[in-house]
């Protein structure tokens, strides 16, 4: 497993089997596994590794990277994952979304939407080809949900592994264009960001960096959450 | 428990999970491929990750359907549903189009509202109000269990002397129901951590 910075810089944050065992034991609501090469590679999921952290997982597991498909898709879904995540190749047909809705169902399909630059000038980014797609980015969170998509997964790809704060006003943009669940990623580093985009009404964060190389843990960030009035499990 | 849980595979559910989260509960299950595999089961599972309408047809066209109602129905073996496999037992399901469910419990499935406020699909952790005199069969002390959830259909029209749990997403939603040999829950007890764990020890040791 890696995490990186931006799609690139890659360091080695361990084995996932392993690191899933620790977030399940300090009961994280979900978990999140993205192979990022998969896409850029033009190859399928690797179905070991997520029977290995399925294997470790007693909570939701969403899994993304090079469900093109049906077939890759039911690979990932009889293997564990609960939930599948498609980004690039949703952006090249975004018809997949509703064949893999039709079958799953839309609970089960989030769309990863990538999102470069800042308020103003946001553009959809292909972390294949590291550059700006052509889709605008209102425009593909508004159609995802439309084509059949049950969750969005939004990341601002240039907060990634930065921990500088989640971007807030690109939550806000698609809380008003959307009534599916939004879940923010991308820059979450200390237990103020996460207060702050749960109190701007995301239905959930995603944090990688600040899990994997900092001295917070689930547990802190649970009882400090739950300190600033969000409602958390116990 | 010595008894043999089998869990339907009709195309699209979880199954692993299912499968792992009744090993951790202390039971031992195994996926039954046909109807035929049921023949000795002492308890069934059906999951359900997927869209109404293709599993309904799946269930009926690949035997499934006269397979449960013969085992759980006329044999009386304990049955769980669950998400999908609750939805599946109503009447009428109406996603991409109406299809025809099981027909067990009286009811329709239908897509929840959504709003600003009110996301759907309705997906997380949420609190489930279980009645009191039900609760054994959750395996839990709490009178609020939380659960996940994630569906975007909801059950609608149950009678309330088999709705054994609710819970509020935009409105009230049924989060469980009970009938004959049948326990049906609409969250994840195989994806809710202890408490699932605690709801699935509960179904193997289930008397009805």
């Amino acid at each position: 497993m890696v995490k990186g910075v931006r799609y690139t810089d890659h360091r080695d944050a361990g084995n996932p089997a392993t690191v899933t065992r620790a977030h399940n034991a300090q009961d994280a609501d979900e978990l999140l596994l993205l192979d990022i090469d998969a896409a850029r590679e033009g190859r399928g999921p690797d179905v070991l590794a997520i029977a290995k952290v399925a294997e470790e997982c007693a909570m939701p597991l969403t899994v993304g990277g090079g469900i093109r498909d049906l077939a890759t898709a039911a690979a990932c879904i009889g293997t564990g994952a609960d939930k599948l995540i498609v980004t690039s190749a949703a952006l090249d047909r975004p018809r997949l979304i509703g064949e893999l809705a039709r079958v799953f169902g839309s609970q089960a399909v989030v769309v990863g939407i990538d999102v470069g630059g800042a308020a103003g000038s946001w553009y959809v980014y292909d972390h294949r080809l590291r550059r700006p797609a052509e889709m605008a980015v209102a425009e593909w969170i508004k159609r995802a949900p439309e084509e059949g998509a049950g969750e969005i997964r939004l990341m601002a790809v240039d907060r990634e592994g930065s921990r500088g704060g989640f971007d807030l006003d690109l939550l806000a943009l698609a809380q008003s264009l959307v009534q599916v669940p939004i879940v923010l990623e991308g820059g979450g580093g200390s237990l103020e960001h996460c207060d702050a985009a749960l109190h701007a009404g995301a239905d959930g964060i995603a944090l990688g960096t600040m899990l994997v190389f900092s001295d917070y843990n689930l547990v802190k960030l649970s009882r400090y959450l739950a300190s600033r009035g969000h409602r958390m499990r116990a | 428990m010595g008894s043999a849980v089998r869990i339907v595979d009709y195309g699209a559910g979880n199954l692993a999970s299912v499968k792992r989260a009744v090993w951790r509960a202390g039971g031992e299950a195994e996926i039954a491929a046909t109807p035929d595999a049921l023949a000795d089961a002492d308890r069934i599972i059906l999951p359900g990750v997927g869209a109404a309408g293709t599993a309904a047809t799946r269930l009926r066209e690949q035997g499934w359907s006269d397979a449960l109602d013969e085992h759980v129905r006329r044999r009386g073996k304990p049955m769980l549903g669950v998400c999908l496999g609750l939805q599946l037992l109503a009447e009428r399901l109406h996603e991409f189009g109406e299809h025809q469910g099981l027909g067990w419990i009286p009811g329709d499935v239908e897509a929840m509202p959504a709003s600003a406020d009110v996301r759907v699909p309705h997906m997380g952790w949420n609190e489930v109000t279980v009645a009191p005199d039900v609760r054994a069969l959750f395996g839990t002390s709490s009178v609020s269990p939380i659960y996940y959830f994630c569906h975007s259909f909801r059950l609608v029209g149950a009678p309330d002397d088999i709705v054994v749990a609710r819970t509020d997403h935009g409105g009230d939603i049924i989060a469980a129901v009970r009938t004959e040999t049948v326990f049906a829950t609409q969250f994840h007890p195989e994806k809710s951590q202890v408490e699932g764990e605690r709801l699935l020890a509960a179904f193997l040791a289930w008397k009805p």
